[in-house]
């Protein structure tokens, strides 16, 4: 029976793999210092696997002689379908109704379905290891148990009943101004801020004045920098010294990076480039959405510090690596709880802080 | 055509590496070889020599002095590469390796859970120990709150921001001194 000999291939290549080789390191010809660091000593992983077989247990006679995968097929009542039928994710929606729908998006036979996380980025677990626990220690506020904060007065102001014509008027907004700032809760275990994703963002003016050449070229180093496919946009407003009409010209690049992406992306922008950047003070202390969205922009001499460029540096034409403009967004409700944590992930910021 | 291992060649049939010397779309590098050699075409003297016969590589166009496309050789690569459709196709297994599939694709998913769920809990455990300490320092420490009220208090710690001396990301391999004892936090300018 062929199924219980091992493979001619697997003989073949066992052997290869225990043949004491010149450099017991591994397939790297460089040694580092970092090699010697417990997570990657070879010698632990190897450790870990079995020495034995398992392909050498013998199988007792009972269940080889009761294996009859034929007959086992026979008995179903209906039959699966053949070894090669494979489901297809249905290319169109059409409603909850139809029959045909798609899986899940986890599933691998989704359409949507995006394989990975295949690393842990050194961002993620810094955040996961010490920024975390230290921003909810500091944030900690205590109070007692069965204390219940004084309730507050309404956001939305009644109107004084001075005008027959305040009856059912809709309430009035907020004191300085119509908008309703977000609510922030008191920082617990549950809600420690965190980076949500990452905006790079790039407006080529020149894709309008001049032709589509710049956009692409924004478009592939945006790529480059982020590992996203970008999106591009047309031109909302018209501005009249560039020439661009609404609706008309595409003239900006965007990205969003989520996840694994986000966090390589913030670890080589906090390690690599922005240390590099001459005369950069930081952040500006005034940036911010006052809802927990830090923006900064970027000069087009600093986009091309970014290892991906500078390695390929020559294969852009150098006029055309664009600027950007890199959007932080995190699950912090003010931009002070953002600043506190973007500044313990290594982001600097300076001038009068506003919040 | 070079002879790889019966391991090797699975592989490739699996992965879908051409293996004729041939491949059925041109290869990134070849392609950039090519578009570069284009662009710059110095000829050596032998070279010039012939060129100046009646044979010349210039197309028409180029020739003429309303000039045919001057568009840079690297836009013309940063457009084929940045449009080029060929996606990789969607897995495509039998039942068993799609099974096989499945299953690792679950077992990955229940650790990812299993490991957030983990960290939540770590969190909670900090944050619960934190606040009972606190309500010992209040209510049992015998010195009517004195202690209580002065570890609430937040003058000289970090909530507005946190220094950028803080911001390491963590390494494998620390430093050796990897605490500076004679820190003292710098003056705003």
């Amino acid at each position: 029976m062929a199924a219980r000999e091992p493979s001619r291939f697997l003989s073949r290549a066992l052997p290869r793999a225990s043949v004491p080789s010149i450099r017991p390191q591994g397939f790297l010809s460089r040694r580092n210092v970092s090699d010697e660091a417990p997570s990657r000593r070879l010698s632990d992983h190897l450790s870990e696997l079995e020495s034995a077989s398992s392909l050498s247990t013998p199988v007792p006679d009972s269940a080889a002689q009761s294996f009859d995968p034929v007959a086992r097929a026979k008995a179903r009542k209906t039959q699966l379908p053949r070894g090669r039928y494979q489901f297809r994710s249905p290319k169109y929606d059409r409603g909850p109704l139809h029959p045909h729908q798609p899986p899940p998006a986890s599933d691998p036979s989704s359409r949507l379905f995006v394989p990975g996380p295949f690393s842990a980025p050194r961002a993620e677990q810094t955040y996961d290891a010490t920024v975390a626990a230290d921003i909810m220690s500091l944030c900690y506020v205590h109070t007692p148990p069965g204390f219940t904060p004084p309730p507050k007065a309404p956001r939305l102001r009644e109107w004084d009943d001075s005008s027959p014509y305040h009856k059912n008027r809709v309430l009035r907004g907020p004191r300085g101004g119509d908008v309703l700032r977000l609510l922030r809760k008191p920082i617990k275990f549950n809600n420690i801020p965190e980076i949500e994703r990452i905006t790079i963002h790039s407006y080529v003016n020149k894709a309008a004045t001049e032709n589509s050449s710049w956009l692409h070229v924004a478009g592939i180093a945006v790529q480059a920098i982020s590992n996203v496919r970008v999106e591009t946009f047309k031109s909302k407003t018209s501005v009249a010294n560039w020439g661009i009409v609404p609706g008309r010209d595409s003239v900006a690049v965007k990205a969003e990076l989520y996840g694994e992406n986000m966090y390589h992306f913030l670890g080589k922008l906090v390690d690599v480039v922005l240390p590099r950047i001459k005369d950069w003070e930081g952040v500006k202390g005034t940036s911010g959405d006052s809802s927990g969205n830090i923006t900064f922009g970027m000069e087009p001499e600093n986009v091309a510090l970014f290892p991906e460029i500078e390695v390929n540096y020559d294969m852009y034409p150098p006029k055309m690596i664009p600027g950007c403009h890199i959007t932080l967004h995190t699950s912090a409700r003010t931009d002070k709880d953002a600043r506190l944590l973007l500044s313990a992930m290594g982001i600097p910021f300076y001038g009068k802080i506003v919040n | 055509m070079k002879s790889l291992s019966p391991a090797l060649a699975s592989l490739a049939n699996v992965f879908r590496v051409p293996m004729s010397m041939a491949p059925a779309r041109p290869s990134v590098s070849r392609v950039c070889h090519e578009t570069l050699n284009r662009q710059q075409q110095k000829p050596g003297p032998v070279t010039a020599a012939l060129q100046s016969a009646s044979f010349s590589t210039t197309g028409a166009m180029a020739k003429r002095k309303s000039g045919g496309s001057t568009t840079d050789k690297r836009i013309t690569m940063i457009r084929y590469f940045l449009h080029h459709p060929l996606t990789p196709r969607p897995l495509r297994f039998s039942r068993n390796r799609y099974l096989r599939h499945w299953t690792i694709h679950r077992a990955w998913q229940l650790f990812q859970a299993q490991q957030r769920r983990k960290q939540e809990l770590e969190l909670m455990r900090q944050y619960q120990s934190m606040q009972e300490a606190c309500e010992e320092l209040r209510t049992g420490a015998g010195d009517g709150g004195k202690l209580f009220r002065v570890s609430m208090n937040k003058k000289g710690i970090f909530t507005d921001m946190f220094p950028i001396e803080y911001a390491r990301m963590q390494t494998e391999t620390p430093p050796a001194e990897g605490w500076n004892y004679d820190w003292k936090k710098p003056e705003r300018k």
